[in-house]
């Protein structure tokens, strides 16, 4: 017997480690030089308090790229905020999904990082393009390792 | 055991490529929905290879309410993919595969 769940299709769950301290995966994801170095060389500006925005752009700031809201704030261990891709006109006619960023200090200083993308259950486009957090998330763990950034996916 | 150590090991399993298999199909699913996905498989031959797919990383589970769901992690696949694949060399394997998968549909 199947029993239809909230879960299933609709919740993508990434997970990995990063050989670093919470505080300094938090920093990363919040501060806008580090993002633009793991996440597609995007422009980002936020105020990271429930309620308030996280825009962000292309590299030459000629497009937005998302204009999302924030849900939750707890530094260094969970950030909430809705997630729109504007930067594709299908994917922007979607309605809001949800990315959570978990992130758990580990034994021996690592860092456990989880990003779950869920309340995809109306927005398919949106569902298969954002496999890509695979790319941006190991992109991350690279820069914060080793301070080098992988090329552009293309 | 070093990490990439368990994702190898966790691969060379033709049943547990099979629950991944399933898994990229269906994300998500409780442990009686993945029992009925591979009914050859008792119920602790299905927990016993999960749990190697968990401690690999390749499977992440959630709790939600009474249910424990399962989600097929990538990371790590993307992780050992970056090791050997540069970027000029990424764009032409992805040429190739996709040539390979237009000439497959058309038979």
């Amino acid at each position: 017997m199947t029993i239809p769940t909230e879960a299933g299709t609709s919740t993508q769950v990434y997970q990995l480690y990063i050989n670093t301290a919470a505080e300094e995966v938090w920093r990363a994801i919040t501060d806008p030089a580090t993002v633009a170095r793991f996440f597609f060389g995007q422009v980002c500006e936020a105020t990271y308090e429930v309620g308030g925005h996280l825009r962000s752009w292309s590299p030459d700031r000629s497009k937005m790229w998302g204009d999302n809201v924030i849900l939750e704030c707890d530094p260094p261990r969970r950030l909430v905020h809705t997630w729109r891709s504007l930067y594709d006109p299908d994917m922007a006619s979607e309605p809001d999904s949800r990315v959570t960023w978990e992130i758990e200090a580990q034994p021996g200083g690592f860092a456990k990082l989880t990003l779950i993308h869920d309340r995809l259950d109306d927005s398919p486009k949106t569902a298969a393009s954002v496999r890509g957090w695979s790319y941006i998330l190991s992109n991350l763990k690279t820069v914060v390792e080793t301070g080098a950034a992988l090329p552009p996916l293309m | 055991m070093e990490d990439e150590d368990l994702v190898f090991k966790a691969l060379a399993d033709p049943t547990r490529r099979l629950l991944l298999d399933r898994l990229f199909e269906r994300d998500g699913m409780t442990l009686g929905e993945l029992e009925a996905e591979v009914p050859e498989l008792t119920r602790f031959g299905v927990m016993r290879h999960l749990g190697v797919l968990e401690q690999a990383g390749l499977v992440v589970t959630r709790k939600q309410g009474r249910y424990k769901h399962h989600y097929l992690n990538p990371v790590p696949i993307r992780l050992i993919y970056e090791r050997w694949m540069d970027k000029y060399r990424a764009r032409q394997a992805a040429a190739l595969l996709d040539l390979k998968g237009q000439l497959e549909e058309r038979r």
